[in-house]
């Protein structure tokens, strides 16, 4: 067991702008956690180990927000969706590229990174 | 542990104010000083909640502050922050003070002024409650938070947008008898229906208010409320929480905090949903209270929005919900809510709601929730 973490807020984002999705997977009892934590929820071991992930799942849930915090007040309207990803952890990103009146629960997504001000934040487009 | 009693409470009127929280906190504190009938010299401690008064006024360190504006400046105080439930959080907290056996009396509420500052910084502010590295900076908003809730519980259950426009009629047709609500008039579903999007599936009409307010409650100790014939006993009350993202639940058609929170309580009381004469909950969107009633154990998951539409949940239903016209029709001047839920659960136990009232009301119930699903209080209370 190491003292430093498996993987951190800002590589999971520096992988995310690179195109990857990064869990990571409990050694001891086999579950997956995105974001990284210190313990495991489930078997509260401490023996992660990173696993990129393939970025396509299905929309869980999603919105539409018409009325926006002051620093996004341009931008409605705009999507964002929950994505439950094929490897079984789900994902809250921006919804991209998808009419916003083709958006449907189960519809198939694929994540893609969006990057603004040199900020990397979670995006889904077309599968 | 000592039994532990609600001997006074008091609420400010809701809406648009031109005093600070910590004024607004006074007014209800000395209201709910009056109706226990004890001066501000008794009171041993102060549990205080807010959650956005760094933002609205520039002021942290509110519990002194609020203690200081009241009077009684040297007593021991807290701010609680748990996002929309800090002032049930902060009454939890003294519960177990006074049961205990640390203080006597004890007063709890909380206060929020966020009609100062214009809707789009009120919807940021309120969103700083959810996670700032993996919601905030893609625009979640508090209203999209419940939206992806609600659209979940549609997906499932079936549940329609006339039966959430039912929540929002039903809370307004109480709050037309609150003289302290925010908002005194009737709606239809129509207008709930015809009213634009904010969050889809959510319109602005499923949504609760912003709102200034102030809600204060007196806690005494057994051999104290003894002594007041209108004391309210408080049965339970207990806590669950549960990770922030939304990314994270299992499953965004139900409130497994809400359900947790609610075994908990029901095992402390001793009493189950069935022997629930009243409740008010934190229906901060149509959907909110759809997904508490059910959480509770009131109706079946999935059942919430019928239940609703059928009119079980108004005044003469089988189990009102939210007498008070609810946080949509009420108003929610966050830091209050929780105090003022138990505030209207003890004027319902006491017999004393006038036209709102819920005849032969025994057993009541409050529940609050915070931010992303993440924090829920309930509490449960009795008459003798």
């Amino acid at each position: 067991m190491t003292n430093t973490p498996v993987i951190t807020l800002k590589n999971f984002f520096e992988q995310a702008r690179e195109g990857t999705l990064t869990a990571v997977r409990c050694d001891k009892c086999g579950a997956l956690a995105m974001p990284p934590k210190e313990f495991c929820p489930t078997c509260q071991q401490r023996a992660w180990t990173p696993v990129p992930l393939a970025g396509d799942g299905t929309i869980a849930s999603y919105t539409i927000i018409r009325v926006a915090p002051a620093r996004f007040a341009a931008e409605p309207p705009y999507a964002i969706a929950v994505v439950a990803l094929r490897e079984g952890v789900s994902l809250i990103g921006r919804v991209v590229d998808i009419p916003l009146d083709a958006l449907a629960v189960g519809r198939p997504v694929r994540f893609r990174p969006i990057v603004r001000d040199n900020e990397t934040t979670v995006g889904f487009g077309p599968a | 542990m000592r039994r532990v009693a609600v001997i006074g409470v008091g609420v400010t009127k809701f809406g648009k104010h031109e005093r600070s929280s910590a004024e607004l906190f006074a007014e209800a504190a000395r209201d709910a000083l009056a109706d226990a009938d004890i001066g501000p010299g008794a009171v041993q401690a102060l549990y205080y909640g807010n959650v956005v008064g760094g933002e609205t006024e520039k002021q942290l360190h509110m519990g002194p502050q609020a203690a200081s504006v009241l009077g009684i400046p040297t007593i021991p105080t807290t701010r609680f922050e748990t996002a929309c439930a800090s002032s049930h959080a902060a009454f939890r907290h003294a519960v177990m003070e006074i049961a205990a056996g640390v203080s006597d009396v004890v007063l709890v509420g909380g206060a929020e002024r966020v009609l100062t500052v214009p809707t789009a910084e009120s919807t940021e502010y309120f969103a700083y409650a959810s996670d700032a590295t993996w919601e905030q900076p893609l625009g979640l908003t508090f209203p999209g938070v419940f939206a992806l809730v609600a659209r979940a519980h549609m997906t499932k259950y079936g549940t329609t947008e006339e039966q959430m426009a039912a929540v929002a009629v039903k809370n307004h047709r109480h709050g037309v008898l609150n003289p302290k609500a925010q908002f005194q008039k009737e709606i239809t579903v129509e207008q709930v229906l015809k009213s634009a999007y904010v969050a889809d599936p959510l319109k602005l009409y499923d949504c609760c208010p912003f709102t200034d307010g102030g809600a204060a409650v007196v806690l005494a100790s057994e051999e104290i409320a003894r002594r007041h014939p209108r004391a309210v006993w408080v049965l339970a009350s207990a806590a669950a929480s549960d990770s922030m993202l939304m990314q994270e639940k299992k499953d965004l058609a139900r409130v497994p905090t809400t359900e947790r929170a609610a075994a908990a309580a029901y095992r402390q009381a001793g009493v189950g949903p069935a022997d629930v004469d009243v409740v008010e909950l934190h229906d901060c969107f149509t959907i909110a209270e759809i997904v508490a009633t059910e959480g509770l154990g009131l109706f079946e998951p999935g059942t919430g929005g019928f239940a609703a539409e059928k009119g079980w949940t108004s005044l003469g239903g089988k189990l009102p919900v939210n007498p008070s016209g609810g946080l949509k029709s009420k108003g929610h001047p966050i830091g209050a809510t929780g105090a003022a839920q138990i505030a209207e659960i003890t004027t319902q136990l006491r017999g004393e709601a006038g036209p709102r009232q819920v005849e032969g009301a025994r057993i009541g119930l409050a529940h609050t929730l915070g931010g992303n699903l993440a924090t829920v209080l309930v509490s449960v209370f009795g008459r003798d």
